[in-house]
């Protein structure tokens, strides 16, 4: 479950980028978050991934309460949340499955578990044959996918997508919208920030959207915008 | 630790030094540089103190006796000043051997000493080594409470001086080692900074996939250690060869009326590889502890 219970964020300049957001998200749902630039999207995603405190309201993953947090529990809390961003952010000197098994390396999982962990997931996206390609010499939605696979190796129960399709053509976008639905279906909560609204109308599912730092509008099966 | 975890920083280490071949050349260069003229102070240092020593043991008392003094008395004399603190060595000279040493020393004019062995007008001494310089005026003045002493003489003002040259050159040495040690950590530090940046995406994926400070931490501490250990071992290299034909050199040269030596290579040797060897390892670490510390913020 993720919970924001009276959270505002105000930034140095007193830019106030969330006012009172209250939000639940319970366990295995697909929710979209949409809303203009600026309007509060990515910063529910710092507060989420701990990158930034909130100024004020507590914030529940789990059953815990991520504002109490220490420092070094932190990435503890991040191996519960696999993010994907608009920009792959792939390591290009690593093949397809080191840049997977990377995530898994730098959390000091077991040889044994890595070499068996990373192809399922790249079967699970589709890129069991391209394991020893480099990102370059992949599509934008192969990129895409890899990062993805990244995200989910370490079997997280949250995955978070900021702008997944971004960068992506209709097609590409498809196709990374049909897996993200897997791992959904799957049992992982799924939260996406996004501006394609043709996704959000078809897709029919929770729909949150913020503007000015309020929540103007939360319904399920919804569209991207309210008169759809 | 766990031992694969080693084994992936020490393989993140170097894989990062070779790909930032030109950044680690500069790198190891100014450590090269800074370890070498800490080296270079280092070989003047034990030097100057090899000579300190060798100059500061020929420092000597001499303790002048009454006149007709029974062995006995001297004897017991002897054995009390030998029990002084600080002292070496204790030889006894009798009045008949300093003057045959004083014939000696005076070559063809000893005629003029003739007729003295009969009434020897020197008295009876004994020449007293120290085992610690600095201590001179403390044991003179233990010796001069013993009875049926006549005079202490020693080099007082002399000896001042030059504990207190050796002083200040160990000291400025000192200070001047720190602020070499300084620039070279801020140099690696600077180094480790561009690696961190040219690496940042890898650092923010491995946060974002919950990698624990520290495990972030290390490969680039292992980087700092390389480049450390890298210009320690060429640098030593450089100074052991340097030293090597320079203490052939000066080997029994006279400088004014001195006669120099410097300390052999093969008891240098070790320990200036150990020291140049901890101090590129420890700059290295600290250098780019430093810069992680700051870059790598969660």
């Amino acid at each position: 479950m993720i919970q924001l219970r009276s959270v505002s964020k105000e930034f140095a300049d007193g830019n106030k980028v969330l006012r009172n957001i209250n939000l639940t998200i319970n366990n295995g749902e697909f929710v979209f978050l949409v809303g203009s630039s600026g309007a509060g999207k990515s910063t529910i995603i710092k507060l989420l991934l701990k990158e930034m405190e909130p100024t004020t309201g507590t914030i529940i993953v789990g059953d815990k309460d991520i504002t109490k947090y220490k420092r070094r529990e932190i990435p503890f809390h991040r191996r519960n949340i696999g993010v994907v961003f608009q920009d792959f952010r792939l390591l290009q000197e690593k093949t397809v499955y080191e840049n997977v098994a990377f995530a898994m390396e730098v959390i000091e999982a077991p040889p044994k578990e890595i070499r068996r962990q990373v192809p399922i997931i790249l079967s699970m996206v589709g890129l069991s044959k391209k394991a020893g390609l480099y990102p370059q010499q992949l599509s934008g939605g192969e990129q895409q996918r890899v990062s993805l696979a990244r995200a989910m190796v370490n079997s997280p129960s949250i995955l978070i997508a900021d702008e997944p399709t971004g960068n992506l053509d209709p097609d590409m976008s498809w196709d990374i919208m049909k897996t993200l639905s897997e791992i959904n279906q799957r049992g992982t909560t799924v939260l996406m920030a996004t501006h394609a609204s043709d996704i959000v109308d078809k897709m029919k599912k929770r729909v949150v959207e913020i503007e000015n730092g309020i929540i103007t509008r939360d319904e399920m099966k919804g569209g991207y915008s309210s008169e759809a | 630790m766990k031992l694969r975890t080693g084994k992936f920083f020490i393989r993140e280490g170097f894989r990062s030094l070779k790909r930032n071949s030109t950044m680690s050349a500069a790198a190891i260069t100014s450590v090269i540089a800074a370890l070498l003229v800490i080296g270079i102070f280092f070989i003047i240092v034990i030097n100057i103190d090899y000579a300190a020593t060798k100059l500061e043991s020929q420092i000597e008392m001499m303790v002048y006796l009454e006149d007709g003094l029974s062995e006995n008395i001297i004897d017991t004399m002897e054995t009390e000043i030998r029990s002084i603190n600080g002292v070496k060595s204790v030889e006894f000279i009798s009045k008949d051997t300093a003057l045959s040493n004083l014939e000696k020393n005076w070559g063809e004019n000893s005629y003029l000493l003739e007729g003295l062995e009969g009434d020897n007008p020197l008295p009876d001494a004994f020449l007293i080594t120290l085992s610690d310089p600095s201590d001179a005026s403390g044991v003179a003045l233990s010796v001069s409470s013993i009875s049926n002493i006549e005079k202490v003489v020693y080099g007082k003002e002399e000896l001042a001086k030059l504990l207190n040259a050796t002083y200040v050159m160990r000291m400025s040495s000192v200070v001047i080692i720190l602020i070499l040690l300084f620039i070279s950590i801020f140099i690696i530090a600077n180094t480790i900074k561009l690696t961190l940046y040219a690496r940042r995406r890898e650092i923010g994926i491995m946060k974002y996939v919950g990698a624990t400070d520290w495990f972030v931490r290390m490969p680039f501490i292992i980087e700092g250690i390389v480049v450390g250990m890298i210009g320690a071992v060429v640098s030593t290299v450089i100074l052991g060869v340097g030293y090597y034909y320079c203490s052939g050199l000066v080997k029994n040269q006279m400088i004014g009326f001195m006669s120099i030596s410097l300390i052999p290579f093969n008891q240098i040797i070790v320990s200036m590889v150990i020291l140049l060897i901890i101090v590129g390892v420890v700059i290295g670490a600290v250098g780019s502890l430093i810069s992680v510390r700051k870059f790598i913020k969660v």
